[in-house]
């Protein structure tokens, strides 16, 4: 059961309305139909469950919660589950940022302002991974690979 | 003088000598007092002898008279009587005269007396022979007349007055000859006896000598020696001269030497501990002193008094613990005993006592003191005043915590500000970027709004960008990483990522970077100031201008010069190029730029320890240099940075790299050498214009690296290319071609390292060769 690309869930989760927007926008024209947005983060955590989402974009700081910390929870939710990639979105340009992102299990990390293309194409690289990774998950469940394998050629 | 002389001489002999004088004197003394008594005692026996024998000799002469009167008174009787009785006087003569002289004989020796001897003997002969005529006579006519008789015994009368006569003589010479031994015998006794005066006293005064000798010459220096070991024990200095050579006056000497170095090491030792004290006493600033075994205190100095407030004559044998504050000072300071006890020394921080009750804080330093037998003698207390130091600490600490707490209030700041400015900038970016994405949507209006909208908003981002940056640096929160930069590639990474820019106006560039050693440099930070300052170079130059990037070493720093040929800066504003927001008016029109990017390079550089500033250009012509210094690495490359992104590790090692050129355009080899002479000094370069032959050279040398013209005479440069890759795969090969086509093709499916067309850019292949080169070191 192979799915399209563009079939993906996407959640966002981002506290500033015109970057949702945008992210909308840039999501809504490289064709992903499933994007679900969050402009509250105190919500996070029960919309990803109920949304049960392919990627997370999430916003790294936002007033009244640590962004670092709602990373780590979804995190750990997703690999409790199955692997759903996070790219953190942040406007912090340090390296500190960017390293600690990545160790607490972001995919990717693109900072603010992006260029609407780069974003496009990572989305699309963490999508395809996602992909590949639910394949590669279902395979392991071992009585549902059969057919994934015939759908894999 | 002469006396001194021998005593003198006296003084100087060896005590065995000494020793043999004095033993010898009274014993030769003695020896010869018997040889002298022994000849006068033998002398006196010998006049005895003679004395005896004077008188033996009377007595025979008297006795030879005696028998020859009673002889001759028997012959007359006898020869008036003829009774034959009266013969035996004379039968008696008869037989004992001869045996009486011959004894005589035998005794006398004196030659008057012998004579006389003679004379009487042969008076007695006749004598006798008389008186036998005279017996014959009357034995013969058996009566005798009267007048025979009287003349026989007339004649016989005067030879016996005449013997008498003799006899008489002879007497007196004996008398005489006695008289004269008597008195020898009487001279020799009296002179025996004064010579054994006279040797009594030799032999007292030799012995008197002897033991003169003794006591002056050994005994009384000996004595002397004596008194100076009880002075010498007393530590004084002997004065006293010995002047003998012998044993006792070198001894008295050592001993004299040893009293002066013993005074002269006594006094060094005074001195020295009177020093010490006086140092110890001295000190103000720390507090000395001692305590016993239990911690009363047993010394006091200056600084303790100073520190602690009482004076010696007060703290005396107290015990310590009243520099301790609290309840529990007895307990605590006999703990600090027995940890310096235990670790024979304890080092203590912590608030004291003084006299009147006041607190400092002490540093304190207690040292358990041993003797040599390792009993433990007492304890040394060191004290300091550290109150106001610990003063300053703690002030210190106060401001090392505002200033983290600001530190961290700025950082948080600028991170605030950044997310603050770009959250908004990236809405209004991303929609433009939609927008303008758009375009069938937009009227050409619209579309030039939009590209105000974008190009305003990435000015803005830059300048957001470049703020922070210096807003970083001087908060130190850069987090520059310092590393050993092989510059030429940095420069050729910078000269490549310029080159649209140029080529947009016309502009040549020329990269010089070769031969310079690694720089001590943030990689990514210097790129970014290369950046700055090329792209100032190619904005602020003139259409169809040259940008000059070079390095040299001078020195301990790298130099980096990036020259252009504009109008140059006016020299009186050249001095603000470095303030931010200073756009001269001479490029400000049309150009863009947020007017921070020289002073965000300078606080780049700075902050690696460098320099950056701005000259005239030194050859005369119109334009501006900028110059950046650099340190030269001290660390070498670490093996690893051969690896990997070669703006940062593009390094090449400094070795004799051989590189064969296959290329038959003589221009363009001659252009190509030109290059790697300069880039890599070192470098030998091998020619050939065919390609087997090219291939040959490289058979047989085994450059490592290979340029490849790939239009060649004799074969195909892609068939030469297949040949080296099958015999040597390691052997990098950067293909020359001016086919800009056949550049697109295939060229790494076939096994190149690079390709360039021709006209060849030099800066290219000067980072070409460098990288290829570096990529073969670590293939190796």
């Amino acid at each position: 059961m192979t799915r399209a690309a563009d079939d993906a869930r996407i959640l966002v989760i981002d506290d500033e309305p015109a970057n949702l927007a945008l992210v909308a926008a840039v999501l809504a024209r490289e064709g992903y139909a499933s994007v679900e947005t969050v402009p509250d983060p105190r919500h996070a955590i029960d919309r990803y469950l109920a949304f049960r989402p392919d990627l997370v974009l999430l916003d790294l700081m936002m007033p009244g919660i640590d962004g670092y910390a709602l990373l780590d929870r979804l995190r750990r939710l997703a690999v409790a589950d199955d692997p759903v990639p996070i790219m953190v979105l942040t406007a912090d340009t340090s390296i500190e940022a960017r390293r600690r992102a990545l160790a607490l299990g972001a995919r990717d990390i693109v900072t603010k302002p992006f260029d609407v293309f780069e974003l496009g194409l990572r989305i699309a690289n963490l999508v395809e991974l996602r992909l590949l990774l639910e394949r590669l998950y279902l395979a392991g469940k071992g009585t549902g690979g059969r057919g994934d394998d015939s759908g894999a050629c | 003088m002469n006396g001194h002389a021998i005593a003198g001489w006296w003084a100087n002999r060896a005590l065995a000598t000494k020793g043999l004088v004095v033993v010898a004197l009274p014993l030769l003394i003695f020896l010869g007092s018997v040889a002298v008594l022994f000849a006068i005692s033998r002398m006196e026996a010998e006049a005895e002898q003679d004395v005896r024998l004077t008188i033996a000799i009377q007595t025979d002469i008297n006795e030879v008279h005696a028998l020859l009167a009673e002889a001759s008174s028997g012959v007359r009787g006898y020869l008036l009587t003829g009774e034959r009785r009266f013969l035996e006087p004379y039968q008696r003569a008869e037989d004992t005269l001869p045996a009486l002289f011959a004894q005589l004989q035998a005794a006398i020796r004196d030659a008057d007396a012998a004579r006389r001897l003679a004379r009487i003997e042969a008076l007695a002969e006749q004598k006798r022979d008389g008186l036998t005529a005279l017996l014959a006579a009357r034995e013969g006519t058996g009566t005798l007349d009267q007048a025979t008789i009287g003349d026989g015994l007339a004649a016989n009368k005067r030879v016996l007055d005449a013997l008498r006569a003799q006899i008489e003589g002879m007497q007196a010479r004996e008398r005489e000859l006695l008289a004269a031994r008597q008195d020898r015998l009487d001279r020799l006794r009296s002179g025996g006896l004064l010579a054994t005066g006279i040797l009594m006293l030799a032999g007292l005064g030799g012995s008197l000598f002897a033991v003169f000798l003794f006591s002056s010459g050994i005994v009384r220096r000996i004595q002397r020696l004596e008194r100076d070991a009880v002075l010498l024990a007393q530590g004084d200095v002997l004065t006293g001269r010995e002047d003998g050579r012998d044993e006792i006056g070198l001894l008295a000497e050592r001993m004299g030497e040893a009293s002066r170095l013993l005074r002269a090491r006594e006094q060094a030792l005074r001195d020295g501990e009177e020093r010490f004290r006086l140092v110890i006493e001295g000190v103000r600033d720390y507090g000395i002193f001692a305590l016993d075994t239990q911690g009363h205190v047993i010394s006091w100095n200056t600084g303790a008094q100073r520190i602690k407030g009482w004076h010696s004559s007060e703290i005396m044998g107290c015990h310590f613990s009243v520099f301790y504050p609290g309840k529990d000072a007895r307990s605590r300071s006999m703990r600090n005993l027995a940890d310096a006890m235990r670790e024979g020394r304890v080092e203590d921080e912590g608030w004291r006592v003084r006299k009147y009750g006041t607190r400092f804080w002490a540093n304190v330093v207690i040292t358990a003191l041993y003797d040599e037998t390792g009993a433990l003698r007492g304890f040394s207390k060191v004290t300091r005043d550290i109150t106001e130091r610990r003063r300053a600490q703690e002030a210190l600490e106060i401001a090392r915590q505002e200033a983290e707490t600001a530190s961290a209030a700025k950082s948080l700041f600028l991170s605030r500000m950044s997310h603050e400015l770009r959250t908004p900038l990236n809405a209004i970016l991303g929609f433009a970027q939609l927008l303008e994405l758009d375009r069938t949507a937009n009227s050409p209006q619209d579309r030039g709004s939009i590209d105000h909208i974008l190009r305003a908003g990435r000015h803005l981002l830059a300048l957001i960008d470049e703020v922070l940056d210096i807003a970083r640096i001087e908060a130190g929160k850069l987090g520059l990483e310092i590393a050993p930069v092989v510059l030429s590639a940095v420069m050729a990474e910078a000269a490549g990522l310029v080159r649209p820019q140029a080529e947009a106006r016309g502009v040549t560039m020329i990269c010089e970077a070769g031969g310079v050693p690694p720089i001590a440099a943030d990689p990514r930070r210097l790129l970014q100031v290369l950046l700055n300052l090329l792209s100032n170079a190619i904005k602020y130059n003139r259409d169809g201008g040259t940008v000059v990037l070079r390095a040299q070493r001078v020195g301990g720093i790298v130099r980096i010069d990036v020259i252009d040929s504009g109008i140059g800066i006016d020299p009186e504003q050249a001095g603000q190029l470095f303030q931010p927001f200073t756009r001269l008016a001479a490029g400000a029109a049309g150009s863009e730029g947020t007017g921070l990017g020289l002073s965000l390079s300078r606080a780049l550089v700075e902050a690696m320890a460098g320099a950056i500033g701005y000259a005239p250009r030194d050859d005369g012509r119109q334009g501006a240099c900028f110059w950046i210094e650099l340190p030269v690495s001290k660390t070498p490359l670490p093996a690893e940075f051969a690896q990997g992104d070669p703006a940062s590790s593009a390094i090449v090692q400094p070795r004799a790299v051989t590189i064969l050129l296959i290329e038959d355009n003589l221009a363009n080899a001659q252009l190509i050498e030109a290059v790697i002479a300069r880039h890599l000094p070192d470098a030998r370069v091998l020619n050939a214009m065919q390609a087997r032959i090219g291939l040959d050279l490289a058979l047989q040398h085994r450059p490592d690296l290979v340029l490849l013209d790939l239009h060649l005479p004799d074969r195909d440069g892609d068939w030469v290319l297949e040949e080296l890759r099958r015999t040597i795969p390691a052997l990098p090969v950067i293909l020359l071609t001016a086919d800009a086509l056949a550049a697109q093709a295939d060229w790494a499916a076939r096994g190149a390292r690079a390709v360039l067309t021709k006209p060849i850019d030099v800066p290219a292949l000067a980072g070409q060769l460098e990288r290829a080169l570096t990529e073969g070191v670590a293939d190796e």
